[in-house]
């Protein structure tokens, strides 16, 4: 034999394609054991099938999750915080329901800026999964778009929650003041800044919302009637300089906030991954 | 969707909804038929801008058209509000100069005449003398015809004189 047909003889077992099997040949006389076999061999091929099947499915169904992660992350959040933005400002004028919109005073932007980095603080965000320079140009560019999309919602949250004018607006930002400062000495985690958060702004909300509310005497025709007619609220009105507005305003930002607190829910930690 | 078309998507959508949040808050309309009404007014405004900045602003001829109609029948607010819409940028010294004479011809007064008009008319007439020095007007049925002139007629009516009482003065005649 030369080594050209040694090397042919031998080529199958360098070829990639074919499985070698460890075993022993068995000799089979009967019929049954061969459709036996013939059973057994044609079960086996299903399941590795199956099982090949499954294993290609799971990938799909990882990229489809992390396909949904992502929209709700780019898409989902950045609306709901946009929308917080646009509603934060709303108020409803008193006797004709017409919109109001008030742009937000100074001091809520510097609430907002404690707040966000309050939330570096307490590990909603994590900085380094947002910006970095491992990160494409377009990824860095949309995670500062869903930063400042929360910035704007956090600005117009204090908008909406704080006293528009008079005494209860520097109390109301004395205790938002008071209670951001401490909170950032103090230690948290991402529940507990959401908890917190909510109470805060729970608190918030039902001062401003049912008990100034409720203190504000309705439109009246004229000075004098509106002292005969309600006095008490004319009274609390006319001390603390409270605006009047419709009822709608209340219903409006009450979504307005629980829509604030769902988007700081669907807010992950980390946008982007190294 | 790939992930970089969620967040090239991502990007678009904050800076339109943004700019859209932003300018509801500019232009504070107070119901929603008004949305429409102030996007109008908004995308006219900025057109306007725009010409100015490549060159190519021009006063409407029609709406001159119109204010030079009610200017000459004495229709001093028609005029000056077609005058205002037909030069909304204030850069043409000659529709500017109208808007200007037209608080004279309306505040003059045989016997005395309207001093906040005529206040209303100089601060017009400086601002024409800013936009063009040299400015003269080509209508023959104005009478002064620089604005430095008007400016001048108009102190002397604000000024309170002896010759202010003087009984013939109300034979003068309006330029």
């Amino acid at each position: 034999m030369n080594k050209f047909e040694e090397k042919k003889e031998n080529s199958w077992l360098d070829a990639p394609d074919f499985e070698i099997v460890d075993g022993e040949l068995l000799d089979v006389s009967t019929g049954e054991a061969i459709e036996q076999f013939e059973e057994e061999t044609k079960i086996a091929p299903k399941k590795q099938i199956q099982k090949s099947k499954i294993k290609n499915q799971r990938p799909k169904i990882n990229a489809q999750k992390t396909n949904s992660k992502t929209q709700i992350q780019y898409i989902f959040a950045p609306v709901i915080f946009l929308t917080v933005a646009l509603l934060g400002g709303l108020r409803l004028e008193m006797p004709d329901n017409n919109f109001l919109f008030l742009k937000p005073a100074l001091i809520c932007l510097i609430f907002a800026a404690v707040l966000l980095v309050l939330f570096v603080r307490a590990g909603l965000i994590k900085f380094d999964g947002w910006f970095s320079e491992d990160f494409s140009m377009i990824e860095n560019i949309a995670n500062g778009g869903v930063l400042i999309s929360l910035f704007a919602a956090t600005v117009q949250i204090f908008n909406s929650l704080l006293p528009e004018t008079g005494l209860p607006f520097w109390i109301i930002s004395f205790c938002f003041f008071w209670t951001l400062t401490m909170n950032l000495f103090a230690e948290f985690d991402t529940k507990k800044i959401i908890k917190s958060l909510g109470a805060l702004f729970g608190i918030a909300f039902l001062t401003k919302y049912l008990i100034l509310s409720y203190l504000t005497a309705p439109a009246s025709e004229s000075f004098w009637k509106g002292i005969l007619e309600n006095p008490t609220q004319e009274f609390f009105t006319y001390l603390f300089d409270l605006p009047r507005f419709s009822n709608g305003t209340g219903y409006i930002q009450f979504f307005t906030v629980i829509f604030y607190l769902f988007g700081l829910f669907l807010l992950p930690q980390r946008l982007s991954e190294k | 969707m790939k992930k970089k078309s969620i967040q090239i998507f991502s990007i678009l959508l904050v800076a339109f909804y943004g700019l859209f949040v932003a300018w509801l808050y500019w232009a504070e309309p107070k119901s929603l038929g008004e949305v429409s009404a102030k996007a109008k007014e908004t995308v006219e405004n900025v057109t306007t801008k725009g010409q100015v900045v490549i060159g190519t602003y021009e006063v409407d001829q029609a709406k001159f058209g119109e204010g030079l109609t009610a200017f000459r029948a004495d229709n001093f607010v028609l005029a000056r509000d077609a005058f205002a819409r037909a030069d909304p940028e204030r850069r043409d010294a000659k529709t500017q100069y109208y808007i200007a004479y037209s608080f004279y011809r309306q505040g003059f007064g045989r016997v005395s005449n309207d001093d906040d008009l005529f206040k209303k008319g100089l601060e017009q007439a400086n601002f024409v003398i800013q936009l063009d020095k040299n400015y003269k007007a080509a209508d023959e049925n104005l009478k002064l015809q620089s604005p430095v002139e008007l400016k001048n007629e108009l102190e002397e009516g604000l000024k309170v004189t002896a010759s202010d009482f003087n009984p013939l003065k109300v034979l003068r005649e309006r330029k």
